[in-house]
């Protein structure tokens, strides 16, 4: 009976391990239990034995099922309570193979060097035999080994009880500890005579075997719970991963994770198609670099390092040259992870085509320089008299110079020096009239932004330039002050002095209604700050009615007859692609006046 | 006239077409005057000798045609002439009807532009004659007595002697007196010359009548 419930233990942490290979320490104490079994049988037949050679036959073999017992429950206090001393355990299980050696070898079996007669005795109503005869010596070898194991699984015990695992301390350590000490009292009483008793031992070990097979049966409830608990929050993960595919496929999001310290990038399949790699290929951040725009490239790496070197966060915007030759917008922003000591691991990044977008952006802007081009045309055609007026000037004297010249030379003895002179002047006018030619070129040329070191000087002086004798000609007194020492800014000069000469145009026009005397319009650059300078347009018209400064930015809002309502809004535009600024407000002292700021570059900006 | 030559002035504020254009004119004869501006003008100028002036209309504080207005009211009122870069109509029209003898574009041919000097230098030589004149008849009228003056203007009317002596209530004998008088104070021989010598002067506002009305 105790046999076949020590099988049944046993059966079932064999299952165990065959399922879960990893469960050595069930399969140890299903050896455990098997020897056990297997000693019990041997007990059962010793206790039926008839003659002296049955018993001592029957016992050295079960010496076997000993050895497999100690070593097997060595093994398995190790495993399971992951405590004990190995030498302890080495030395218990080297000498418990010694004993099995002598068993073979010295007297009959470890136990008797001769058993001499089979005694009866009664035993719950039933005749069981005992021996009786000489005593092996090795057998206190025999005890000591069991002493030995009896110290190695305290002190596995105590260790376990230390580390806080007090209830498998308890159980396992505990009860073998218990039950092993009874057997081997049983059985030193037994084979001393001082009770005669049959071999017993194995019973203490089934209260063993049951106590054990409680415990790891109970861990094995416990892990098929958490087996299926796992399964639910496996299928919730899957529902969680499901919608988030949902989510992310339905707003056209593609996601990569770079992961840093092994160097393994994964994406999904949108991802995949939105930079042109097929499900499988092996993805490499060369090779993903590679796919960008060569102009995004080196950006994308800046913006990639600047995360990492900062909190992380990135958002950006580039191009991907597909192999199909086709090119891509991609939007991106993605978070890079750090590990305690602030060492970077991990990339998420979440991509999406943006294509459509900057397609209508590029429109937008294209629109945009076309009515800047417009608004230029149409500007240049309101100064199309003074520009004239301007070029006509030098032609003019160039003209009566050359007259002048003719003159001179059909004289008997032409005076050189007056010819030489005007020659000098005509040259002069000559560049005069080209360079007036230059400027309104430049003016109606239609460019996109072109960024170079602007000075704030030329800027000034060349639009006052132009508009110098149209406001002569309307009585208006222009007044120009550029701080001194001001650093170049940023900007585009065609651009920047359309904006200019539009607000200048604008205050003249204000000054309409203004007494001859009073009519003024100043242009004042100064620094503001160490990284932005101000121009300030300011007339000394009426300034702006309140209920209309919050409207002139609006497009085609005017409060001119012929007015397009579109100067300001696209100098404002312009001003804002420089980085800057562009506001009106109305001067204490009267007037209005508008001003703009314009970055200056980093490597100029005063300390 | 008087003996000095006339002065052709040029004002404009551009140094080096003024240079050029005083140049070509003093090459052709004339004699040139060079002001950058129009209160230079008006400060350094002779107030009374002849000449003519050629400014550009636009120039910085004051511009051409205000120089034009201030030239009008002065007793030296100088025939003007406008240069331009670009002439725009509104500032022609306004010119011209303030009298500017002419507005050239400052790339104008050469004998367009000398033409219009000699003929704006001609007309200050007559206007200039026609004023002297006028000054001089002024002062030969400003010797009359009111009284004279009185009788002059029935006399221009063709009244006879009789008439006017009824008229102002005055003996005939005195009437007779008051014209001997007018016609050695004007020194003129007969009526016919002094009614067309009153009309010259403008002396009487309204239209001098030779028949008196109802005969």
């Amino acid at each position: 009976m105790s046999a076949s419930a020590c099988l049944t233990v046993a059966g079932i942490n064999l299952l165990v391990w065959c399922r879960d290979r990893r469960a050595w320490a069930n399969l140890l104490f299903s050896l455990t239990a098997t020897s056990t079994a297997a000693f019990a049988l041997c007990e059962l037949w010793m206790m039926h034995a008839g003659t002296p050679a049955e018993f001592t036959t029957v016992l050295k073999l079960g010496h076997v099922a000993v050895w497999l017992l100690v070593v097997s429950l060595v093994g398995f206090v190790r495993l399971y309570l992951k405590a004990g001393r190995p030498w302890l355990a080495w030395t218990v299980c080297g000498l418990r193979t010694l004993l099995l050696v002598v068993n073979f070898l010295v007297g009959q079996n470890l136990n008797y060097l001769e058993v001499t007669r089979i005694g009866h005795i009664r035993l719950l109503g039933e005749s069981v035999a005992i021996a009786e005869g000489v005593l092996n010596p090795w057998i206190r070898l025999g005890q000591l080994d069991l002493l030995l194991l009896s110290i190695f699984v305290v002190d596995a015990t105590v260790t376990t009880w230390r580390r806080g695992d007090r209830h498998r301390a308890l159980t396992v350590g505990g009860s073998i500890v218990f039950f092993e000490l009874v057997s081997t009292a049983q059985s030193l009483l037994a084979f001393y005579g001082i009770v005669r008793v049959p071999y017993v031992a194995t019973v203490s070990f089934i209260g063993l075997v049951g106590v054990m097979g409680y415990e790891l049966g109970s861990e094995t409830i416990h892990a098929s719970e958490l087996g299926r608990k796992l399964q639910e929050s496996e299928a919730e993960l899957h529902e969680i991963q499901e919608r988030m595919r949902l989510a992310v496929e339905g707003a056209d999001f593609g996601i990569w994770i770079r992961d840093l310290t092994r160097s393994e990038i994964w994406a999904t399949e949108k991802w995949r198609s939105l930079f042109g790699f097929s499900a499988t290929e092996r993805l490499e951040l060369d090779r993903i670099l590679q796919r960008l725009h060569p102009e995004d490239r080196d950006a994308f790496r800046l913006v990639l390092q600047k995360a990492t070197e900062g909190d992380g966060g990135y958002e950006t915007e580039y191009r991907v040259a597909l192999p199909s030759g086709e090119v891509r917008w991609i939007g991106s922003h993605g978070r890079v992870e750090f590990d305690g000591a602030g060492k970077p691991i991990l990339v998420r990044g979440l991509s999406h085509d943006i294509t459509g977008r900057k397609k209508v952006e590029q429109e937008t802007q294209n629109l945009r320089q076309e009515i800047a081009h417009v608004g230029r045309v149409s500007m240049m055609g309101q100064l199309a008299s003074a520009l004239a007026h301007e070029i006509n000037q030098p032609l003019g004297a160039i003209l009566r110079n050359a007259e002048a010249a003719e003159l001179f030379m059909e004289d008997k003895s032409p005076d050189l020096d007056e010819v030489r002179a005007i020659l000098a002047d005509i040259r002069k006018d000559d560049q005069r009239a080209g360079n007036v030619i230059d400027r309104m070129r430049g003016l109606l040329k239609r460019k996109s932004l072109d960024n170079q070191p602007v000075d704030v000087n030329e800027l000034v002086g060349e639009v006052a330039a132009l508009v110098r004798s149209d406001a002569a000609a309307r009585h208006i007194k222009l007044e120009v002050a550029v701080a001194d020492d001001l650093p170049p800014v940023s900007g585009d000069l065609v651009h920047l002095q359309q904006v200019l000469l539009n607000l200048i145009v604008n205050g003249m026009d204000a000054l309409d209604e203004v007494n001859r005397g009073d009519r003024r319009v100043s242009v004042t650059a100064t620094l503001d700050g160490p990284k932005t300078v101000e121009i300030a347009v300011s007339d000394s018209g009426r300034g702006i009615p309140a209920d209309k400064l919050a409207h002139i930015f609006d497009p085609f809002f005017t409060t001119k007859v012929n007015g397009m309502g579109m100067g300001l809004p696209i100098s404002r535009t312009i001003i804002e692609a420089h980085n800057g600024r562009l506001w009106a407000e109305n001067r204490n002292e009267g007037g209005a006046s508008f001003r703009f700021t314009l970055p200056i570059p980093e490597k100029d900006a005063t300390k | 006239m008087s003996g000095t030559a006339p002065i052709v002035h040029v004002v404009d504020d551009d140094t080096s077409f003024l240079t050029a254009i005083s140049r070509l004119l003093r090459a052709n004869g004339f004699s040139v005057k060079t002001y950058s501006s129009a209160h230079e003008f008006l400060t350094q100028r002779d107030a009374y000798a002849p000449g003519c002036v050629l400014a550009d209309l636009r120039m910085p504080q004051m511009n051409g045609l205000d120089l034009q207005s201030a030239l009008a009211q002065s007793a030296n009122p100088l025939p003007m002439l406008f240069l331009t870069g670009h002439g725009d109509i509104p500032s022609t029209v306004r010119a011209m009807r303030e009298g500017a003898e002419d507005f050239l574009e400052k790339r104008a041919p050469k004998e367009m532009l000398l033409n219009a000097v000699t003929r704006a230098l001609d007309r200050d030589a007559r206007e200039r004659a026609a004023r002297e004149r006028q000054r001089e008849l002024r002062a030969r009228f400003d010797m009359l007595t009111e009284r004279e003056l009185e009788v002059l203007s029935h006399v221009v009317r063709g009244r006879l002697n009789k008439q006017i002596a009824a008229d102002l209530g005055l003996h005939e004998r005195t009437v007779k007196l008051h014209r001997t008088a007018i016609t050695t104070k004007l020194k003129v021989q007969s009526v016919a010359e002094l009614t067309r010598l009153t009309q010259e002067a403008g002396i009487f506002p309204e239209p001098v009548r030779t028949f008196p009305k109802g005969q």
